[in-house]
């Protein structure tokens, strides 16, 4: 009787725990969800990249003397989500200051081809962006598709000359890892994690 | 040897596909996908499934490799050199073989609830992938991602008119018996 | 191998295969029947203000009233149409007890999620409601909710499989079953009884409301536990509304078959499949789908011309009821000189209910008075007229026939003072239902104000008459039950 079913059930175990696997434990069923639970469960090391900014001054990724780096992936003439997060960062930006936090904004683009000093420029100035807590920066050609590949965004080119690119916050702590991404706009829950990280 | 024919000719359309896949969603989930699937039917298609306790197993493997192509995530990682392997080797191998195997031994009633399931799932995933606010492949578009959605729920449809017409209106007589009804396996 | 003929006994119970395991069914829907009612009697007491609820267990009443009712509802339908099918078809007894299963799994669950998990969503569970409690109720409740709602589908779901499967197998297609023949004027030496033209119809509609419902239940899942996830909100409601609507109407045309399977017993006249029955059960079909639009006259995105559909189709589906179900009823009885006892009583008073409910279906059915009376105690008043005094009353008439002796005879004093109480109260809590909407006093409300409260307790004490009368039935019928077996 009992070798009758054994089959049955071992097949029925074993695909649970393969799906239960695959789903990081019914926690992630979509590569954005797997990405950010990998990132919390362990933190990526960042390596030493210089940016360079809308003045055309290098700035460097990694956190500098303690403070954290949120990091937004962008493109300067993307005519959607890229500035509705802008808003979303700048108040996240205000907070912050507010509360006194060591704290620097990047908005990295990942077409540095376009994305000339100047057309960074308009797009800072247009979201009030200082240049110094938060500017808008690109790299360089030959370091963007380890950039990505780090921070797993994928940028895809859409219908109308522009990109589609699972836009998100992404925190590089101060000890220099990529370790949480969050919603561009879960303005509460960044400014909740920076509190706890930095009292 | 005319299966094994086809079910060349229909791994080898899939991996034709491989540009088309990579550009559309539709492409690679109801074309490419189901091609693999077939493929493994057909090189299975006269073996006969010699024993009846191996129905179940292998009806949970294939249903196991089935939910798992359905994931998302799975749909993007089947994009990477990786999952493009385990997606040419899994589909013919632990779905469509299986599957022919086991479906002559199930009970009419497990295999039309099985139909019903697969006609249930496709319309969630219609009715997700047509309106997620949010992007669930990020390899693909949303727009295609939308074309997904409804391309899910014309199968539906299609399917659902395929299945049904016999049951309605009696099986039609230039159809061989044995293709939709359970006279043959004993069930 | 069982051959049909040797299952086909026309006649008494005894012949009927799963008689077991339907007697069980219906003594568990009994029960469920009466702890509803009592719900429902807390809720009109409370709104009443004879009794103090709290809101939240109010709302949580609510929401297992309408799950239990349309649940058990369904079950008892289920149950009667099965027996009866069992005469012309050979029917799995697994299947049932699958069913069975599942279906109590289920009940457990949407227990569970409103009395432990506070889940006070209605039966509807429209989107987003159940993920917007406002804190009344974790998601786990809600999914509770919904999960059961999955396992009774699926139980019903093998149910109609089976039947569908059986009906094929002898008739040869579902059309054939449906008397096809019988409309086109084909000859058909083997004509669908009314039971099987029945059982195909549901099967049919209700196999397409589940696997829709399963479709939006599992996809309202998917968002309460990934929240990312959204579905359409129209798009849903349209789907529910849809699912709802067939799979309560499934429950009475499933029960009907009690009417036409054991009337003929009392009259001596076999009530056979003519060409007007199968026109009229092949309009059920498409109307049963193509009507659930008027629950939408509200929604004003909604297409017009599906709203003027909705609203055609209401007027019209209540014709092929009434002139065949209803019509034929009355000539049967008139005509022949019937004995009254419980069985016949009910019966006959449950075609008559479910009739005249129909009428206040039709007026809400109307564009211009829908939105009017569409949120008021109307709507209430109309599904309860042909539940309580159409499905319900074929259930406990099917009851009182499995367990009356072989020779009919009149009623007894207790049974008719049940009779009488039961059609008295029920009668009475459906008019005051009508009236409270006709003064545009609104439904779904915990608390009522002083001007209601009169047609609350007057409402409270026709309610207290029915949960009266259907205590005594579902007593007598397992004590019955008890006697009969022991």
């Amino acid at each position: 009787m009992a070798a009758r079913f054994l089959p049955s059930v071992l097949a029925a175990v074993a695909g649970g725990g393969i799906l239960w696997l695959a789903t990081d434990g019914a926690r992630a069923f979509t590569s954005e969800a797997a990405r950010r639970l990998d990132v919390l469960q362990s933190p990526r090391k960042v390596p030493e990249v210089l940016l360079e900014d809308m003045a055309s001054r290098p700035v460097p990724l990694l956190p500098q003397a303690g403070e954290v780096v949120l990091v937004e992936f962008i493109y300067t003439v993307c005519g959607d989500i890229c500035q509705i997060a802008a808003a979303d960062f700048a108040e996240i930006r205000d907070r912050l200051q507010g509360q006194g936090v060591q704290v620097r904004l990047l908005s990295v683009s990942f077409d540095p081809e376009r994305d000339t000093p100047e057309q960074m420029a308009i797009y800072g100035d247009a979201h009030e962006a200082d240049g110094i807590m938060w500017t808008i920066a690109r790299p360089e050609q030959k370091d963007l598709s380890g950039l990505l590949k780090l921070f797993d965004v994928t940028v895809i080119p859409d219908e109308w000359e522009g990109f589609q690119h699972n836009a998100a916050i992404h925190v590089i702590s101060s000890d220099g890892r990529f370790s949480a991404v969050y919603d561009t706009d879960a303005v509460e829950a960044v400014v909740a994690y920076l509190g706890e990280a930095q009292p | 040897m005319k299966m094994t024919v086809l079910a060349l000719l229909a791994a080898a359309e899939a991996i034709a596909l491989r540009q088309a896949a990579e550009a559309s969603p539709v492409q690679h989930v109801l074309v490419q996908m189901p091609l693999l699937v077939l493929a493994g039917v057909l090189i299975s298609w006269d073996m006969r499934g010699r024993r009846r306790v191996w129905a179940v197993p292998l009806l949970l493997t294939a249903l196991t490799a089935f939910l798992f192509w359905m994931l998302p995530r799975s749909v993007d990682w089947a994009l990477t050199p990786a999952g493009e392997t385990a997606k040419y080797l899994s589909l013919p191998l632990l779905l469509g073989v299986p599957l022919r195997l086991s479906w002559p031994w199930l009970a009419p009633v497990l295999r039309g609830f099985l139909k019903a399931n697969v006609l249930s799932m496709l319309g969630v995933l219609g009715f997700l992938y047509t309106h997620a606010p949010l992007r669930i492949c990020n390899s693909y578009l949303v727009s295609a991602q939308q074309d997904l959605g409804f391309a899910f729920l014309q199968l539906a449809v299609v399917l659902a008119c395929i299945w049904a017409v016999p049951v309605l209106f009696g099986h039609p007589r230039w159809l061989p018996s044995g293709s939709a009804g359970c006279s043959k396996c004993g069930a | 191998m069982n051959t049909i003929s040797e299952n086909y006994v026309p006649g008494h119970a005894a012949a009927a295969p799963q008689a077991g395991a339907v007697k069980l069914t219906m003594v568990l829907s009994g029960a469920v029947f009466a702890l509803m009612m009592v719900f429902g009697l807390l809720m009109r007491a409370a709104q009443g203000q004879w009794i103090d609820l709290d809101a939240a267990l109010f709302y949580q009443l609510l929401t297992a009233h309408g799950a239990g009712m349309v649940g058990t509802a369904a079950l008892s339908g289920a149950a009667i149409m099965w027996y009866f099918c069992g005469r012309h078809l050979v029917l799995s007894g697994g299947i049932f007890w699958a069913f069975l299963g599942l279906f109590l799994l289920g009940v457990v669950l949407i227990l569970g999620a409103i009395f432990i998990g506070g889940y006070g969503g209605a039966w509807t569970f429209l989107f987003p409601l159940p993920a917007l409690s406002g804190g009344a109720w974790e998601a786990g409740a809600a999914a509770a909710f919904m999960l059961g709602y999955t396992a009774i589908g699926v139980g019903f779901l093998l149910y109609y499989l089976e039947l569908g499967r059986r009906i094929h197998a002898r008739y040869g297609s579902l059309v054939r079953a449906l008397g096809w023949n019988l409309i086109l004027g084909r000859e058909d030496n083997d004509p669908p009884p009314p039971a099987i033209v029945a059982a195909a119809a549901v099967t049919i509609f209700n196999s397409i409301g589940i696997i829709l419902g399963a479709a939006v239940l599992v996809a309202s899942l998917v968002h309460l536990l990934v929240p990312g996830f959204e579905v359409d909100a129209l798009l849903a409601k349209n789907l529910i509304y849809f699912f709802g609507h067939v799979f309560i109407n499934a429950s009475i045309y499933m029960a009907v078959t009690a009417v036409y399977e054991i009337l003929p017993e009392y009259t001596g006249k076999p009530w056979k499949s003519n060409r007007l029955f199968a026109i009229a059960w092949n309009a059920v079909l498409i109307f049963v789908m193509a009507v659930y639009w008027h629950h939408l006259l509200q929604d004003v995105v909604m297409p017009p011309w599906m709203l003027v559909v909705g609203q055609l189709v209401s007027y019209f589906s209540g014709i092929p009821l009434i002139a065949v179900t209803a019509f034929s009823t009355f000539l049967y009885v008139r005509g022949s000189r019937m004995t009254w006892d419980l069985a016949s009583s009910l019966l006959v008073l449950s075609v008559a209910g479910w009739s005249v409910g129909s009428i206040p279906a039709s007026i809400d059915g109307m564009i211009s008075v829908n939105k009017v009376m569409h949120n008021t105690m109307w709507v209430p008043g109309h599904f309860h007229t042909y539940l309580l005094l159409g499905e319900v009353v074929m259930a406990f008439g099917f009851m009182a026939w499995l367990v009356r002796g072989k020779t009919i005879s009149q009623m007894d004093g207790l049974d008719r003072a049940a009779f009488v109480t039961y059609l008295a109260g029920a009668a009475g809590f459906v008019t005051v239902f009508l009236f409270s909407g006709a003064a545009s006093i609104p439904r779904r409300w915990a608390v009522h104000y002083e001007e209601w409260l009169a047609h609350d307790r007057i409402g409270t004490l026709f309610g207290g008459l029915v949960v009266l009368g259907t205590l005594v039935f579902v007593l007598r019928f397992a004590a019955r039950l008890g006697r009969r077996e022991g």
